[in-house]
């Protein structure tokens, strides 16, 4: 569905000092420094596959996305969607796409959402009927009854989110770029439109591409994620493989039925935290069976716990390691 | 085609009933044939009834129809997408399988149907206030300043659309949109019937778009051009947007190149 093969993407970006004497400077030679915003970019997905794209701020997941999307024109490297080349902007591409980025509004501000919908429904050619049964089905997932109807700048985050989304469904894409959907929204209605995503990738089989910063929205959509680090690819694979390869330890958490102190604990692995009657303690991965049947046998335990750790560590250990090498 | 003109035509009407009042603010600052009107009469009376050829009820008729012409052409759009350019908005026209110089177009168009009625009535009361004025001689006249402030208003849109593209290469095109405003302001007619501008300049205007908006129109819709000449503008008119459509589609397909896309 989707093939990117060496993709990049250079941004000539105007460098300037600050003050009079930079600003005399680049009036008379203008400093430019490329920016390799992608570099070299290439990974294929399936169709009907969710793909989470993590990387720091500035790692070139919006820039590779709006290539795909056919926004941008890439410097170098091939990027096929759908079968289509995505700069070219085919009408029939572009009817089987969507991208949503953040709250980049397509809503007409001034009225309710209803009419933009309608526009839409006119310059996607949707069917009556189409159009009628997609409204249907996305006012009941969606819970949007009473929203559409009032102005768009009136709706409260959460509601106008909701609406960007449907509006940007509404003509049904195959292929959908996500560029951090749930941005500023609260944990109940990142759920809701997480769930929506879901439910919409499982009705019509759509292969989607999401970014977040919130992993809760990669870990629960995403069997597969891509890592960017300065626009190169530095991991690729399912969620369980970047645990095994990222993170070579886990998280072995206790609930003690009574006070011991850090001596009694240390022998069995390095002790992370000991607040009260609960203990973590940090374990390599290869040693977490053997280690948790001791504290078992030999601690007074009311509970335990055995745990990845937090995946923005795990990340963020990635980066690092990244680092390391270049 | 039809179906997404007549959509656009609706959201954008109710838009603009929206925006009734800065559209009225953009109609008086359009004024400026109004003005120049009552100086050119006051003139014209100083120097006992009329100057240059021209008495006060001909300047009228001349500045009144100059004056619909401007209103019927005006076009924003290069403000508007050196906006949406800087905003990301633009983006999100792109992703639409229309292309953004159709939404723009239809969105002026609408407009039109907001602001006719007003600028008729000014036409209207302008007619009733200077005695003697004769607007329009012979209906056939009507028809073809009919067609001729389409084209008009085709080569004004399409030459401020290439102005927004430049925000594709510039990070703002508005400078360039005032440049062009101040120009055709000077070289369209607005300030005098192009009777009264210097011989060489007239020469060098002839082979300038800027008379084929205002001047030529408002000639024609008063009758003073016979069916030759008025042959021979609608033609130029149809060259001009032939060109300017030329430029647009050469801009667009190497300025998308440079389109950043930013925001988001
Ligand atoms: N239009 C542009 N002109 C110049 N540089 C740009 C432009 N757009 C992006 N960049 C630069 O390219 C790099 C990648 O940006 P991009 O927006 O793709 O990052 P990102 O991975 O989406 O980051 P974030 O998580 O913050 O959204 C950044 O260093 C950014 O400053
Ligand atoms: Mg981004």
């Amino acid at each position: 569905m989707i093939e990117v093969q060496n993709l990049e993407k250079h941004y000539l970006v105007a460098e300037k000092e600050a003050g009079i004497k930079g600003s005399l400077q680049s009036f008379f030679k203008r400093q430019t420094k490329t920016v390799k915003a992608v570099d070299g970019v290439s990974f294929q997905i399936a169709s009907g596959e969710m793909v989470g794209f993590l990387g720091a701020n500035g790692a070139g997941k919006t820039t590779t996305l709006k290539m795909l999307s056919g926004l941008l024109h890439p410097s170098a490297g091939v990027a096929r969607v759908a079968g289509f080349v995505p700069f070219e902007r085919r009408s029939s591409f572009l009817k089987s796409i969507t991208l949503i980025m953040g709250q980049k509004q397509q809503l007409m501000w001034d009225l309710p959402a209803l009419d933009s919908f309608l526009v839409n429904q006119a310059i996607y050619e949707i069917s009556d009927s189409d159009y009628q049964a997609t409204m249907r089905e996305f006012t009941e997932l969606l819970e949007l009854e009473g929203v559409l109807k009032k102005q768009v700048r009136k709706l409260s985050l959460g509601e106008r989110m909701k609406c960007e989304l449907a509006a940007a469904l509404l003509h049904r894409p195959k292929v959908l770029f996500l560029d951090e959907p749930t941005i500023g929204l609260d944990v109940n209605m990142q759920v809701k439109i997480r769930e929506f995503i879901r439910e919409y990738n499982q009705r019509f089989n759509a292969t989607v591409i999401l970014t977040s910063h919130y992993m809760a929205d990669v870990t629960a959509l995403c069997k597969r994620i891509i890592v960017v680090d300065k626009g190169k690819i530095i991991f690729d694979g399912d969620f369980s493989g970047l645990l095994e390869t990222a993170s070579p330890i886990k998280i072995i958490g206790l609930q003690l039925e009574r006070q011991l102190s850090a001596t009694d604990l240390q022998s069995y692995g390095t002790l992370s935290s000991l607040e009260g009657l609960n203990a973590t303690f940090r374990v390599a991965r290869s040693e977490v069976s053997q280690r948790s049947a001791k504290m078992l046998s030999e601690l007074p335990i009311a509970d335990i716990t055995i745990e990845d750790p937090p995946i923005e560590e795990i990340i963020g250990q990635l980066f690092s390691r990244a680092e390391v090498r270049a | 085609m039809i179906r997404k003109a007549k959509a656009l035509f609706t959201a954008w009407l109710s838009h603009m009933t929206i925006y009734r009042a800065e559209i009225i603010i953009w109609m008086l600052a359009g004024m400026l044939p109004l003005i120049m009107m009552t100086v050119w009469i006051g003139k014209a009376q100083a120097e006992g009834g009329s100057t240059g050829g021209f008495s006060s009820s001909q300047f009228a008729a001349y500045f009144l129809a100059a004056w619909m012409s401007g209103q019927m052409t005006v076009a924003w759009v290069a403000w508007d997408m050196s906006f949406a350019v800087r905003q990301g908005t633009f983006s999100v026209k792109l992703l639409r399988p229309i292309n953004p110089f159709w939404e723009y177009f239809m969105q002026h168009v609408t407009e039109r149907f907001v602001r006719y009625p007003f600028v008729f009535l000014v036409v209207v009361v302008g007619v009733l206030l200077v005695p003697g004025t004769v607007l329009v001689k012979q209906l056939e006249h009507v028809v073809v300043y009919f067609f001729a402030i389409i084209l008009a208003f085709i080569i004004r849109f399409l030459i401020a659309y290439c102005i927004g593209l430049a925000c594709f290469w510039l990070e703002n095109a508005t400078a360039l949109d005032e440049l062009y405003f101040v120009l055709s302001i000077m070289l369209a007619g607005t300030f005098a019937p192009l009777e009264f501008y210097p011989a060489w300049l007239r020469g060098l205007l002839e082979y300038l778009p800027f008379p084929y908006i205002i001047y030529y129109p408002a000639q024609i819709l008063t009758g003073q051009l016979d069916w030759t000449q008025m042959a021979r503008v609608l033609a130029v008119q149809l060259l001009w947007v032939g060109v300017f459509f030329v430029v647009y589609q050469i801009m667009w397909r190497l300025g998308r190149k440079q389109y950043g896309a930013v925001g988001a």
